[in-house]
């Protein structure tokens, strides 16, 4: 859908003709069979088991939760000097792995790669789990989570005001609007889907909630128009959104003095890592999805071949980010970088240090090979290495930089508590459970937008989509 | 066919055909044309003559207004409702606001793009449009193309209408009959409208009253009020004893009431005053001899105070050869103690006031005894 209208000449070369984005014959009515049948029926086994795992990582995360409300923050293992640990290491983990969603639905559209039209959706709907499970840390390292709504600056009776020079507020208007403007997207683009859904659907419920959902979408010219103009707007604004999120995200660091935090190239380096993180996520969630739901004829081999590539160009950006560090840290002649570099490569912590290398840098390489790309087994280790791999990367930069700082009496090793580990496990549970009910209930596909690109779906006498 | 139809529907299977389909159709002149797909068709807009959509220009003076107000909230609360020196900058430089600025620009014209679009220009969500009703609304919003023409008058002829989609190749047409225009305001919908506004308010309400009232009264929101503590004119929980101040442990001493001598006066006699002799510290003695040994002892020393007439006692003459040769432990052993009639005055002097006095005796009785060589110390 909106794909570009071209006016190419008539005889184009063969190696500009872009491939089918379809295998087999897909048309507009086999699509809506093939996507929106899943709502309507019962689950298969699988999901069940797999819903249930997830539902008991969930539970296990809201149980420490609990824990910590009842108890305090205590029973975390950060303490002076680090003060920021896992809490913050997730949510910079989670909001990453969401930027890849913004990635394929708004970049790429600008950029008319149609390809994104078929698993937009799905990386659309990991953006908003992703965020979900982004702001619960934040929310409980406040301690009182319930008085966070004093994070906003409104009027109140203790007469005080937020500190605008703060990045941590910079950061809460930042994940307010991604989460708002990525939820206005993405609910956009499934309103003529869901159109489409109550119009086959034969359960009165059903009906009743996508009546409601669809806002009465009729498929207009005059309503298609302004709406094709809105998603196009939007992604102009999502784009440029994206990119300041996660730059915002990293001024909570680069803005500081912190040795390994005080440094320029950080926001680039936050979003390249970002997209590379959120790619990985989409890549395993997309095989998962493409082999338990019989959906290869629509999302192909092409589009992991292309997403790998993708996470490719990006390890090859992270590589050269590290080792901007490493060379900041020489050329500043500056002991405590000197310092900071050194004890991610030999100090405490460096497993750490050469396992962030190793999963974001060294593994990834082997997607230079076609077969790499076209292979489950290797684009499942890169993409699960490359998720670990950013993990501890954001590991590295909180704990390694703050645990030894200018001050050698404060220093202390950092360990995590089962708490700790049992929140993330939440986290994870939340964001699956919350994709697991998301590819039944609601179309994982676009169909409008892969309608749109189908052979023959546009009119032959105007551009040449024909070809397509 | 009645007059009372809304509109025509022409079905069509491919874009090609509702394409070729729609100049035809607009040039028939019977109504107003529209076109209903399940994506976008390219060229369409021009095809149907439709305006270019504006919401383009609506996004960018939303998205001004956006930066414009988040700088102007902030620099109001930053540089004169409320200015706090952060990070050495001036209250009002104006770069630290640029982020929000940005946030909120995006965020006011995503909103202006997304609900702009929908309630103002597409004048959704509208649930009672008679295409809806429509059987073609399932082929809409699958894999069909239907082009409509539309009743734009009374005189509008739906059987023509047929007829010239029909001509412009439609392989089926269904005939959209006019929405039911029964009165909006009945006196049951206006109940109906009413009640609902009652129950959200009811149920708005209550909810507010359990977010402030007595939410915070739950587990873990009260534990800040619920901390171990002493309350005015409330026994202690934390102690067994159930008082909030304890008896300080034995042997505890208060701050510059260390104990002094409290053997004999002449074990005190080796005592030395740690106090130089400063015009402070003669001064603090003078205030403390005049509040303290004065109504009995006399300004000078003498044993002369007013006091001494009324109640018969004969306080010491400190001017005495006696108590000049006395060492300066004994006269502080004394002011601790007391002496015969003279009670103590350990509770009311401090530490450094007792040896104050002392050195003022001392001074009061050099004063009474002037040698030749203290007159030539002041001799110009």
């Amino acid at each position: 859908m909106r794909a570009d209208a071209a006016h190419l000449p008539g005889d184009i070369p063969e190696g500009l003709i872009e491939p089918s984005l379809t295998v087999g014959k897909v048309t507009p009515g086999s699509l809506d069979d093939q996507v929106l049948a899943f709502p309507e029926t019962r689950p298969p086994k699988q999901w069940y088991i797999g819903l249930a795992i997830t539902l008991t990582a969930l539970f296990i995360g809201l149980g420490f939760i609990g824990y910590t409300f009842v108890t305090g923050i205590g029973v975390w293992g950060n303490n002076s000097p680090v003060f920021w640990a896992f809490d913050i290491i997730n949510f910079v983990f989670w909001v990453g792995i969401g930027h890849a969603g913004t990635l394929i639905s708004a970049i790429l559209f600008l950029f008319r790669k149609r390809w994104r039209n078929a698993i937009a959706r799905f990386a659309e709907a990991m953006t908003i789990f992703a965020v979900m499970c982004a702001v619960i840390f934040p929310l409980i390292h406040v301690g009182r989570p319930w008085v966070a709504f004093w994070l906003f600056p409104y009027p109140n009776q203790r007469a005080l005001w937020t500190n605008f020079r703060s990045p941590l507020l910079w950061d809460v208007f930042a994940v307010n609007t991604y989460f708002s403007v990525s939820l206005m997207f993405w609910y956009l683009g499934l309103i003529p889907d869901i159109a489409s859904m109550r119009d086959r659907t034969t359960s009165k419920l059903r009906k009743t909630i996508y009546t409601v959902l669809a806002l009465g979408w009729r498929g207009a010219a005059s309503h298609w128009q302004h709406y094709e103009k809105a998603y196009l707007l939007l992604a102009g604004l999502a784009t440029g959104l994206v990119l300041s999120v996660h730059s915002v995200v990293s001024f909570d660091f680069a803005t500081s003095v912190v040795p390994g935090w005080h440094m320029t190239i950080f926001p680039p380096y936050f979003v390249a890592g970002a997209i590379f993180a959120g790619f990985s996520m989409v890549v395993i969630v997309l095989v998962v999805v493409r082999e338990t739901m019989q959906l290869k004829n629509l999302i192909t081999m092409r589009h992991l071949d292309v997403m790998n590539k993708v996470i490719l160009a990006m390890s090859c950006i992270m590589g050269y980010s590290y080792m901007m560090e490493g060379f900041t840290a020489w050329y500043s002649m500056n002991e405590y970088l000197h310092h900071g570099f050194m004890n991610i490569i030999t100090g405490t912590y460096g497993w750490a240090g050469w396992l962030t290398i190793s999963c974001n840098i060294f593994i990834p390489q082997i997607l230079w090979f076609k077969k790499a790309r076209a292979s489950y087994f290797w684009m499942i280790f890169v993409a699960i290495g490359v998720t670990i791999g950013m993990w501890f990367e954001r590991f590295v930069i909180i704990v390694i930089s703050l645990h030894q700082d200018y001050l050698p009496s404060a220093w202390r090793i950092y360990k995590p508590t089962m708490t700790d580990f049992g929140i993330l496990l939440g986290t994870f549970g939340l964001f699956f459970t919350l994709v697991l009910i998301f590819a039944r209930v609601l179309p994982v596909i676009a169909t409008t937008e892969v309608k749109a690109i189908l052979p023959d779906a546009q009119p032959s006498h105007h551009g040449d989509d024909a070809h397509v | 066919m009645s007059e009372t139809s809304y509109a025509v529907l022409g079905i069509f299977d491919t874009p090609d055909a509702l394409m070729q389909a729609i100049p035809k159709v607009r040039a028939s002149k019977l109504g107003t044309v529209e076109a209903y797909t399940p994506y976008p068709i390219h060229g369409i807009d021009e095809a149907l003559g439709l305006r270019r959509s504006p919401l383009g220009g609506m996004v960018l003076v939303m998205g001004v207004l956006g930066a414009l107000t988040a700088f102007g909230f902030q620099y109001w609360i930053s540089a004169i409702d409320y200015p706090i020196v952060t990070g050495g900058k001036a209250a009002n430089s104006w770069e630290a606001f640029i982020p929000i600025m940005f946030e909120v620009m995006v965020l006011f014209a995503t909103f202006t793009a997304g609900l702009g679009m929908l309630l103002l220009l597409n004048k959704l969500p509208f649930f009672g449009h008679p295409v809806l009703s429509s059987k073609a609304i399932t082929g809409i919003t699958r894999d069909r193309y239907v082009l409509a023409l539309e009743a734009e008058s009374e005189a509008f002829d739906s059987a023509a209408a047929a007829q010239a989609l029909q001509g412009a190749g439609a392989v089926e047409i269904e005939v959209l009959p006019a929405p039911d225009r029964s009165p909006f305001l009945t006196s049951d919908f206006i109940l109906r409208t009413a009640g609902g506004i009652f129950t959200a308010c009811l149920v708005a309400g209550l909810v507010m009253f359990l977010t402030i009232k007595w939410f915070p009264l739950l587990a873990p929101m009260k534990y800040m009020q619920d901390q171990p503590r002493l309350n005015a004119q409330k026994g202690s929980t934390f102690f067994k004893d159930g008082h909030g101040m304890q008896m300080p442990v034995a042997g505890t001493v208060a701050r510059g009431y260390l104990p002094t001598a409290t053997g004999t006066q002449e074990a005190a006699a080796t005592l030395v005053n740690p106090l130089p002799r400063t015009k402070e510290v003669f001064a603090v003695g003078r205030k403390a001899f005049a509040n303290r040994c004065e109504v009995c002892h006399g300004a000078l020393g003498n044993g002369m105070g007013s006091l001494t007439a009324a109640y018969g006692g004969k306080p010491a003459n400190l001017q005495a050869q006696q108590f000049r040769d006395y060492p300066d432990g004994k006269i502080y052993w004394a002011i601790v103690n007391g002496k015969n009639a003279m009670p103590s005055q350990a509770a009311d002097l401090t530490e450094a006031q007792r040896w104050s006095v002392v050195h003022y005796v001392r001074a009061l009785q050099r004063a009474q005894n002037a040698k030749d060589e203290d007159l030539k110390v002041v001799a110009p």
